[in-house]
């Protein structure tokens, strides 16, 4: 019994050591043990007790098999796992709530949604697809880890031009990306409910002769004022001008298509069914929510302009400091 | 964290690599995993077993040991013995130890006054 318990202890090891140096080891790690297990007799100690003890002090064969292997006891090092972090952290703050919306709209468009199936499946896809970006990207990164391909790409030396640029104005590279991407969706939310989602659009298509071109030229419009202020890098008077200007008609037009009742398409069936006026609620609560967002927008436009010309400082979120260029 | 294990964890960084420098020192003269220990040990060295045998393959595939198999006593045992370059190493290395432990003695005398601390 005594005697398997060294081979047992040596096989176990040698199971996770690389093929072409198991012999070696399995002999060097044999007369290693015999020559601890000699000494412990000598000094007196029974076989059996001197065994179990020796083994004791080699530890765990998978830990020994690692280090004979030379391989590493982690998943990602420290010198990727900042890296790490951060592609996480980008993929789940910003992929994936547009990832949750842009499922919401798609169901309440196509399939008529209620409201606990949206949240329900808004639920499943922060889950499923959280934890497929969480996968994919570790997975990534490991693979980078232990083949030592692409390492310097992904991990290149930090410079002081990296630092965020905190200057009142200038749009972040994110928000100017944010800027572009929802009048992107809006558009081809726009057009897609005309052909796909519903057997009857949503939309009035009789708009199609001209508000609705309008509306998507306005949502154009957005985006390219979004380019110009990014391009710019400063909140202007003008930027804020076009910028209340662009709200005060894009507000317009939506709130007087709902008001006049030629927003929704008449033939849509969505909303019949219920004893409520839901078409009439619904147009409600859109001009509301549209008029407060546009005025809350010219008015955050209008205070960052104010607050670069007076050349007062921006507040820097998380650390109540105020950076002031200069 | 109790001091006790602030200090234990203090020691381990500090002690860390001298192992490499005194495997080279000693194996000047061919030795076996085992008898390395032993004489580590015996040294003052606190090293355990499952450090120092896969710490020797590595210095091997390093370049600073080779290693042969003596066949002739009862008991097959793998010699392993510096090479020139792990003999450089190891002077490097010593050599650098000793400038830290000089350097440490000079901080710990009073010879050196601190930037400032004659305010």
């Amino acid at each position: 019994m005594t005697t398997s318990l060294v081979d047992r202890y040596v096989f176990t090891a040698l199971r996770r050591v690389p093929e072409q140096q198991r012999a070696d080891i399995d002999r060097e790690l044999r007369a290693s043990i015999e020559d601890a297990v000699d000494a412990r007799i000598e000094a007196g100690e029974a076989r059996e007790a001197a065994i179990e003890r020796t083994l004791l002090e080699l530890g765990d064969p998978d830990r020994l098999a690692d280090s004979y292997a030379d391989r590493p006891n982690y998943l990602i090092g420290p010198e990727l796992y900042p890296v790490w972090r951060r592609s996480l952290m980008a993929l789940l703050t910003i992929v994936l709530p547009i990832v949750v919306v842009v499922v919401a709209v798609v169901q309440v468009l196509a399939e008529d949604a209620g409201v606990g199936e949206v949240i329900g499946s808004a639920v499943g896809t922060i889950i499923t697809v959280g934890a497929h970006m969480c996968f994919w990207v570790t997975l990534g990164f490991w693979i980078v880890e232990r083949t030592g391909a692409g390492k310097d790409d992904l991990n290149r030396p930090w410079t002081p031009k990296d630092l965020p640029r905190y200057e009142p104005g200038a749009l972040t590279r994110v928000q100017f990306a944010a800027n572009l991407v929802w009048p992107a969706v809006l558009i081809l939310a726009i057009v897609l409910q005309q052909f796909t989602f519903t057997d009857e659009p949503l939309l009035d298509p009789a708009n199609w002769s001209f508000w609705w071109p309008v509306l998507i030229a306005l949502v154009v419009l957005k985006g390219m004022w979004a380019f110009w202020v990014y391009r710019l890098g400063a909140w202007t008077r003008q930027v804020a001008a076009v910028n209340a200007v662009h709200g005060v008609v894009t507000g317009g037009v939506i709130l007087y298509l709902l008001a006049s009742d030629h927003f929704f398409n008449p033939a849509f069936s969505g909303f019949n069914g219920t004893d409520v006026d839901l078409e009439g609620w619904i147009s409600v609560a859109v001009m509301i929510t549209t008029a407060l967002s546009i005025v809350y927008d010219i008015v955050d436009v209008a205070r960052k302009a104010e607050q670069a010309r007076k050349g007062l400082g921006v507040k820097i979120p998380g650390t109540g400091n105020t950076y002031t260029a200069g | 964290m109790t001091t006790d294990a602030t200090l234990a964890s203090h020691l381990q960084e500090l002690r860390r690599g001298t192992v490499v420098v005194a495997s080279l020192t000693v194996l000047r003269t061919p030795g076996y995993g085992y008898s390395l220990l032993e004489t580590l040990s015996e040294s003052g060295f606190e090293v355990e077993a499952n450090t120092l045998y896969p710490l020797l393959r590595r210095l091997e595939a390093q370049g600073l040991l080779t290693s042969s198999w003596n066949t002739d006593e009862a008991r097959p045992r793998k010699f392993y013995t510096t090479t020139p370059q792990g003999d450089a190493v190891a002077e490097a290395l010593r050599t650098e130890w000793a400038r830290l432990d000089d350097a440490i003695g000079d901080l710990s005398t009073d010879s050196v006054s601190t930037p400032g601390s004659d305010k």
